[in-house]
């Protein structure tokens, strides 16, 4: 794929910019631990909202996003549908008390409330989860290099972590909040500029309305859904539906904002509790929107694929393997009677849009089920297209979703625009990893290291053990990195799979805390343990979509710490016997 | 372990006379965009 001098021009001078902006802002920061994990709780509400948004937005999101709603249409936004009334909830019940008690870490508040045991469970499970998803999103970036450049995976993953410490570890949080703000106006200057872009490049006569028409007649703007199938049952594996979305994505959003130390960092850096709030409901009006508009693009490109050959297979690299092994021919064979089906509907296309701009009703219609029809077609070429890489190529991602945009943007796109959302896809990554490493090493340095040492430290020694962990934790999350390569599915989907496996249970632990105040340590710990191991069972059932674990998690850990306090009186009587 | 306590007055909220407005204000919202993505899917279909 073509990176001319420019797009190398464009790129480097925007990481280099982002690299010096965050050294010199993080310069600042009093050298004691307020400093570096809280920004000395200085931060106006602005800067929270763009960093919560850039800590939860990562490369995956810019990635995998456009490709979901190309091949699976718009209704991934109903993920988000539950996300707005956590807001609420974190506003109204979690940041009050965060705020109050002055602490460091989500996790502090736990001691507080049960004992240590508790703390260090939750702290360790955060840790576990949060550095492995991370890993995830190191990865995510280094494969676009890959596929587009065809660079050493390898070298990718150490480089792109290791620049990205040098103002993590320096700077510490008041770094991470100032370069995810002017990461986060980078990024969507960029999305709006591919978006008009992909409008310009329609052919003439097809303006953005008719694109519109076309994505929605082949089903790609599906943005509500009900997941009810065709003979009235409900789909419990259906992965995103109004239900799940707004049940299941509450309980993932409630986990993930109010006690992931990665979100919660976000917010305890602001100046004062209304500032937190501010930040957080802010969040919950522009998310949605946002990200209606990034799947959005996904349909644009979609429809610009109608009237242009789109490739059978979006990953360049990959592709490149497949036509080295026994199975060329075959993978030729299945492009070709997959050109040839995207004829068809390209025909069928310029028939729709003709008769859209004619106002004829009666035509669209008869051309709607004709386009659905021939898109299913096209759909089941490209998945024996799948079946033949995961065939010729063990081990690698067949998946293509996470290509789809890049692949776009490197065959159509300008110099220099080119440069810009690769440029932007770091920045997405580097945005979300770097909360996550000043996040895993406040919870190491508070939770753990002062928590549990002996030895009284001074503020410069915590300084400077916390920058040496968070030097820790990146080399950590490059490892896991590698080793996340070949796991074989959609990216966006294996890091939140992961986080659904803890979260529901650490956001039931909170909700005890919060709730049930005559429930003690003892019951919620044992009941924190049982529930992991019952929604891993669950997971393992394969009969539910992974956004209702977090619902079995939160549900779990509230219901058998009920039932194990009433039973703690009868058990300590039976001991004493 | 004893964790410090803020004991900072109450501060005005923006905007509003309550956050319990804001808190409103972001559910209808969400309420507003799920009729509005209804419509939108219903109409491109």
């Amino acid at each position: 794929m073509n990176f001319s001098g420019l797009d190398w021009t464009v790129l480097v001078t925007t990481l280099v910019c982002i690299i010096l902006y965050g050294v010199y802002k993080g310069r600042s920061s009093k050298k004691n631990l307020e400093g570096y994990f809280l920004s000395d709780r200085q931060m106006p509400w602005w800067v929270v909202l763009l960093s919560i948004m850039g800590t939860q937005a990562s490369a995956v999101t810019f990635l995998t996003a456009p490709g979901q709603a190309y091949s699976d249409g718009m209704r991934f936004v109903q993920y988000y549908f539950g996300l707005p009334i956590a807001m609420v909830i974190v506003a109204f019940a979690f940041v009050p008390v965060f705020r109050r008690l002055k602490i460091f870490t989500a996790y502090e508040y736990l001691e507080q409330r049960f004992d240590v045991k508790t703390r260090l469970l939750t702290s360790s499970l955060f840790m576990l989860s949060r550095g492995l998803s991370t890993g995830i999103s190191i990865l995510a970036p280094s494969l676009v290099l890959h596929s587009m450049m065809g660079w050493d995976i390898t070298i990718t993953n150490l480089v792109m972590g290791g620049v990205l410490m040098i103002y993590t570890a320096t700077g510490g949080a008041k770094a991470v909040g100032y370069t995810q703000q002017l990461q986060f106006v980078i990024i969507y200057v960029a999305m709006i500029l591919a978006a008009i872009w992909a409008v310009k490049m329609l052919p003439e006569g097809v303006s953005f309305t008719d694109a519109l028409h076309i994505g929605g007649k082949s089903g790609k703007l599906n943005v509500i859904t009900t997941g009810v199938t065709e003979e009235g049952n409900f789909d419990w594996k259906d992965r995103f539906n109004i239900w799940s979305g707004i049940i299941g994505g509450l309980f993932l959003a409630l986990s993930y904002f109010g006690t992931d130390q990665s979100q919660v960092g976000r917010y305890l850096t602001a100046r004062t509790e209304g500032e937190s709030k501010l930040g957080l409901l802010m969040n919950g009006l522009v998310k949605v929107p946002l990200q209606f508009f990034i799947l959005l693009i996904g349909v644009l490109v979609f429809s610009f694929y109608q009237f242009y050959k789109a490739p059978a297979f979006f990953n360049l690299a990959l592709e490149e393997r497949v036509k080295q092994t026994e199975y060329a021919s075959e993978y030729n064979g299945v492009v070709a009677e997959y050109n040839a089906l995207q004829e068809d509907k390209r025909q069928t296309t310029i028939e729709l849009a003709k008769a859209l701009n004619n106002d004829d009703d009666q035509t669209i219609n008869a051309l709607r089920d004709k386009i659905q029809s021939q898109d299913k077609a096209t759909h089941q070429s490209r998945k024996k297209v799948e079946a033949i890489v995961k065939k010729a190529v063990p081990g690698a991602d067949s998946n293509d979703t996470n290509y789809v945009f890049v692949r776009f943007v490197g065959d159509f796109f300008p110099d220099g625009l080119v440069g810009l959302i690769i440029a932007i896809i770091f920045l997405a990554a580097w945005g979300s990893v770097a909360a996550a490493l000043n996040s895993l090493a406040s919870c190491t340095m508070v939770d753990f290291h002062k928590r549990l040492s002996k030895k009284e430290l001074s503020p410069e020694k915590e300084y400077q053990w916390s920058r040496y962990y968070t030097l820790f934790w990146g080399i950590f999350c490059i490892v896991v990195a590698q080793f996340a390569y070949n796991l074989g599915t959609s990216l966006i989907e294996a890091v939140n799979i992961l986080g659904s496996w803890f979260y529901g249970a650490i956001l039931g632990i909170f909700l005890v805390a919060f709730y049930l105040k005559h429930v003690k340590g003892h019951a919620v710990f044992a009941a924190a343990v049982i529930t992991e191991g019952v929604v891993i069972w669950v997971y393992n059932l394969d009969k539910f979509s992974w956004l209702w674990l977090n619902v079995v998690g939160a549900v779990g850990v509230v219901l058998f710490s009920l039932i194990i306090q009433a039973m703690i009186p009868a058990i300590k009587k039976a001991v004493k016997n | 372990m004893q964790i410090k306590q803020d004991n900072k007055a109450e501060e005005k909220v923006p905007l509003f006379p309550k956050w319990s407005w804001w808190y409103w204000l972001v559910i209808g919202f969400l309420g507003l965009q799920i009729l509005l993505f209804y419509f939108f899917t219903k109409h491109f279909a």
